[in-house]
């Protein structure tokens, strides 16, 4: 056993975990942060994207004891604290972005990135922006609306593009 | 129990059609959705299977001694230990078919790699695993038979004892109509088809959680599940238990597409480790598990011929459709709903004169089969399309005037399979597809780009998807599926409505499109009618969600009791207001008299009235605001078309999807938005089986695509924007004139890809006779055409 300190959602947390556990599994099973899913377990299909001092990867290639001392932010963490979605929930709500949902939280922690980057995104860029997540249920065309529509409100909330 | 009048009030449908958003995204989007991996009771123990390395072996003995005695291990079972259950079989009563059982863990042979042989149950997931490791296993392997050429070889090793020659259904229907119609054709066109062996590969896995109440003794089954009623009868044939001792609970359900309606060997294995241990025992598939283990789909060999005249009207089809099955036929339909629905709807929107098929299932050392969207039509369909592009090349006219010279009218009718069409827009559906994709432009186009040495190609299907498997269609054409189906809708105490379904919904959005319905029915808002589905604790019987049937067996049995409840509430309204029923409507979630706007009372008085009033209950008898209704419909049929265009790299064969254009016609739309979703996502799973998808097998019987890295799923950077449009013709037979949908766009979609991509490489020959057409298989077709040349 091990103990790992890291920052989930803005919280500290410690936990005692073994050196084989995933981050996936910590984060699902030790945190009871299930919004992560596990989709396939070998890094192909992004269901279980978070971030690591904000970079999007891979909870279920990584191991839990890697995660010490970096900032994680999984679903529950898009939301304000007051609930008010993120706008990159708020654009795939909008859009029809989801079906069966189970592929959801990692689009949406690969989308927000893409959305807070600032950069500009059209519908085609933000096809190959999510190219590395799969959803087996809508066909992508709503996903990659709803990508832009995010990176829209975000640059109508705040003009200046991040550096 | 046709038209909308049977529902007073339902015809202003002020919710119904109306693209809402979802009422499901909310918990989806924040991560508190529940899948079943995400449930936890306390002391939950976690269950992983043994799985047989060998495609075909006898097993002389097995040791778990070792992983027994492991910390942190709670029970092995071994086939000795689920000895007492029933093994599972298909429910398919067909003269001349033999029966595979299986039973939930392998006893003396194994038939498939992936077969579950043990299972370890643990504390956690991790430390069951490490237990797999220590049991032993004695096999004795086998000589194993991977197709369907090497299963009915003779001299093939034998599957199962008494199925002769692996062969466990053949039939044929008389030909010499068909013959004789052969023999005056001006024209005749050959060709076999190979569909290749897919996964539905939902994003979650299977997965299910039983626990037993120990106060009550019944057993609850959470299961990653799309027809929970069928799974309680399931449960109760194998484990000799009850019906009223087992709770099926559908939580969020990450994905379905047909195999998810059946009892599995692992969920069998998972209930009986509950029931022994009396604690919560729980499996999560993992991807490898679910790529080998799981159902796979589709696989069968087709063989088709079309005769036409000289003008190309089809005189006749033969047809000869054989189902590589897999180990076990062992779903409730079996491996017969494949082969069988796909002789069954060779015609599509075609008149194709007299008609012959024979139809037959082979077992082999591979997964056993289950269906998967679009169930024996893909194979049909995709066919049928591919050999009608050829006999209009063959001909010399154009691909699409060959299918309208053949295309059926709109008007209702019987096709020569049996099937009683309820009227839809074939044609219509074909013109506008042609319309928006630009078909006489692109044409234009190709023209110039082969000139530059570019290949470009446009396919288009038409096509035609049973929407209503019921009890007439299995009646008039034998098709063997049940149907059954039940709900109920209930007013409470604060004027609020429950519209509790048999059907279950798994990412389709039913708790959105159903409030809509429910609300139309009532004159309320959909945020005031909540809807249950996917538990038999809570729901009246359904049989699920499967087969596209949901928007209509939902749709007509929430009306029928909505009618009754309705009537109910009227006549307590009637009662207080001191006005006949007929002078009274439902409006905004009061009852009142039409024309008089002050008098109105709000739904909660008038429950409250039911309820309390003894005037009223006195003068009802029975002032109950609850009903439960069943409904059953004659057929009904979507139809649609879809149009592709593609480039085809000459160097590489590397295959471009440009543009992809998907009209359907089902009848009424609950929500069209999401009728779009379903018809994306049906277009992105017919590219799979199309180009990219295929659970490949070695010779030897091995599995050899058991990652995401090997079986390939269509991303967005593979597919364009898919573009969407709508026809409506309602149907005669249900109530708003719903049809359903789902299916089709997966029917429709591998033929137009492949005509496309033939259409593209066409000056190079088109002899590819296998799915998925990989880059490398169009490569090579454009080798062999330059070899020839």
């Amino acid at each position: 056993m091990t103990q790992v300190s890291m920052t989930v959602n803005g919280a500290l947390c410690e936990v005692d975990v073994e050196d084989r556990r995933l981050l996936a599994d910590v984060l699902r099973e030790e945190l009871g942060l299930t919004g992560t899913k596990l989709g396939c377990s070998h890094g192909v299909c992004g269901s279980c994207t978070v971030h690591v001092d904000g970079e999007p990867v891979r909870s279920c290639l990584r191991f839990a004891v890697q995660a010490e001392g970096c900032a994680i932010r999984t679903v529950e963490g898009l939301a304000g604290e007051d609930g008010e979605l993120h706008p990159v929930q708020a654009a795939f709500w909008e859009a029809h972005g989801l079906q069966c949902g189970f592929c959801t939280p990692g689009f949406l922690m690969t989308a927000a990135k893409l959305a807070e980057s600032g950069a500009p995104i059209d519908e085609d860029a933000a096809r190959d922006l999510i190219s590395g997540n799969i959803c087996r249920c809508t066909g992508y065309s709503s996903i990659a609306q709803a990508v832009v529509a995010a990176a829209r409100a975000l640059q109508a909330a705040d003009p200046a593009p991040a550096p | 129990m046709s038209g909308t009048e049977a529902v007073p009030g339902f015809a202003r449908q002020r919710w119904v059609g109306q693209p809402l958003k979802r009422v499901e995204d909310p918990n989806m989007i924040t991560g508190a959705a529940r899948y079943v991996g995400d449930l936890a009771l306390p002391g939950t123990l976690e269950a992983a299977f043994l799985r047989s390395p060998f495609p075909h072996a006898l097993i002389r003995g097995i040791d778990v001694d070792a992983a027994r005695s492991m910390p942190g291990v709670v029970a092995v079972l071994t086939a000795a230990d689920v000895a007492d259950t029933v093994p599972l079989t298909d429910l398919v009563d067909l003269e001349g078919a033999a029966k595979t059982p299986r039973s939930a863990l392998a006893a003396a042979k194994v038939r498939y790699a992936g077969e579950p042989v043990a299972m370890v149950v643990a504390a956690d997931r991790y430390l069951a695993e490490d237990a797999l490791e220590l049991i032993e296993v004695d096999w004795e392997p086998l000589p194993a038979v991977a197709s369907i050429a090497q299963a009915v070889a003779d001299g093939a090793p034998l599957l199962h004892e008494g199925v002769e020659g692996n062969c466990y259904y053949r039939a044929a229907t008389a030909g010499a109509a068909a013959d004789a119609a052969f023999d005056e054709a001006a024209h005749v066109v050959r060709r076999r088809l190979h569909i290749g062996r897919v996964s539905s590969s939902a994003m979650e896995a299977r997965g299910i959680l039983a626990a037993v109440d120990p106060t009550s003794d019944e057993l609850t089954c959470w299961i990653s599940s799309q027809a929970p009623f069928q799974q309680r009868y399931l449960l109760s044939l194998a484990l000799g238990l009850p019906e009223n001792r087992i709770r099926v609970v559908a939580p969020a359900v990450g994905g379905a597409f047909g195999p998810k309606d059946f009892v599995f060997p692992e969920d069998v294995c998972v209930a009986v480790a509950a029931l022994r241990l009396r604690r919560p025992v729980r499996w999560i598939e993992d991807r490898y598990e679910n790529l080998v283990a799981a159902p796979q789909a589709k696989e069968q060999d087709v063989e088709l011929e079309l005769a036409a005249d000289a003008e190309g009207r089809l005189l006749a089809a033969r047809a000869r459709f054989t189902g590589d099955t897999g180990a076990y036929s062992y779903s409730a339909p079996g491996g017969f709903i494949d082969f069988g629905l796909a002789a069954q709807s060779l015609p599509g929107p075609y008149a194709i004169g007299e008609y012959a098929a024979d139809i037959a299932g082979v077992l082999t050392n591979k997964a056993p089969i289950a269906p998967y969207r679009g169930v024996g039509f893909t194979a049909s369909q995709t066919v049928r399309e591919i050999l009608l592009d050829e006999l209009a090349r063959e001909i010399g006219i154009d691909r699409m005037e060959l299918r309208r010279r053949n295309m059926i009218g709109d008007a209702p009718q019987t096709t020569a399979t049996g099937m009683t069409y309820d009227g839809g827009s074939y044609g219509a559906a074909l013109d506008r597809v042609l319309e928006l994709i630009g078909y006489d432009a692109f044409l234009e186009a190709q023209e110039r780009a082969r000139e530059e040495g570019r290949l470009l190609g446009i396919g288009v299907t038409p096509f035609v998807e049973m929407t209503s498997m019921g009890t007439r269609s299995h009646l008039q054409s034998g098709i063997h599926i049940f149907s059954h189906d039940n709900a109920r809708v209930s007013i409470d105490l604060s004027g609020k409505l429950t519209v509790a379904v048999g059907t279950c919904s798994h990412g389709q959005g039913h708790h959105t499109a159903f409030a809509q319905v429910a609300a139309d029915a009532f004159g309320v808002d959909p945020a005031d009618v909540s809807v249950i589905d996917g538990d038999t604790g809570r729901t009246p019987w359904g049989m699920g969600t499967f087969a596209s049937r949901s928007a209509v067996f939902g749709t007509g049995t929430i009306l029928k009791a909505a009618g009754l409840v309705r009537d109910k509430l009227l006549q307590v309204a009637s009662l207080l207001l001191e006005a006949p029923v007929e002078a009274l409507e439902c409006a905004d979630g009061f009852v009142g008299i039409r024309g008089v706007p002050e008098a109105k009372i709000p739904f909660a008085d008038l429950a409250g009235a039911a309820h309390f009033d003894p005037g009223v209950r006195e003068a009802l008898g029975d002032p109950t605001l609850t009903a439960e209704a069943f409904f059953d419909t004659d057929p009904t049929f979507s139809n649609g078309a879809i149009a592709v265009t593609v480039e085809v790299d000459p160097q590489t064969g590397k295959v471009t999807i440009d543009r992809i254009v998907a009209v359907e016609d089902c009848g009424t739309m609950l929500n069209p938005a999401l009728v779009d979703g379903q018809l994306r996502g049906g277009v992105a799973q017919g590219v799979g089986v199309a180009l990219l998808e295929e659970s490949v097998y070695g010779d030897d019987g091995q599995p050899l695509a058991t990652t995401y890295l090997d079986y390939l799923l269509p991303r967005s950077s593979e597919l364009p924007a898919i573009e969407v449009a709508h026809l409506e013709t309602p149907s005669p037979h249900t109530p708003a004139g719903v049809k359903g949908m789902a299916e089709g766009a997966s029917i429709g979609t591998p033929g137009a890809v492949i005509n496309a991509v033939f259409d593209a490489i066409a000056p190079h020959g088109t002899a590819i006779e296998r799915l998925p057409v990989t880059t490398a298989a169009v490569w090579e077709a454009l080798q062999r055409a330059e070899v020839v040349a």
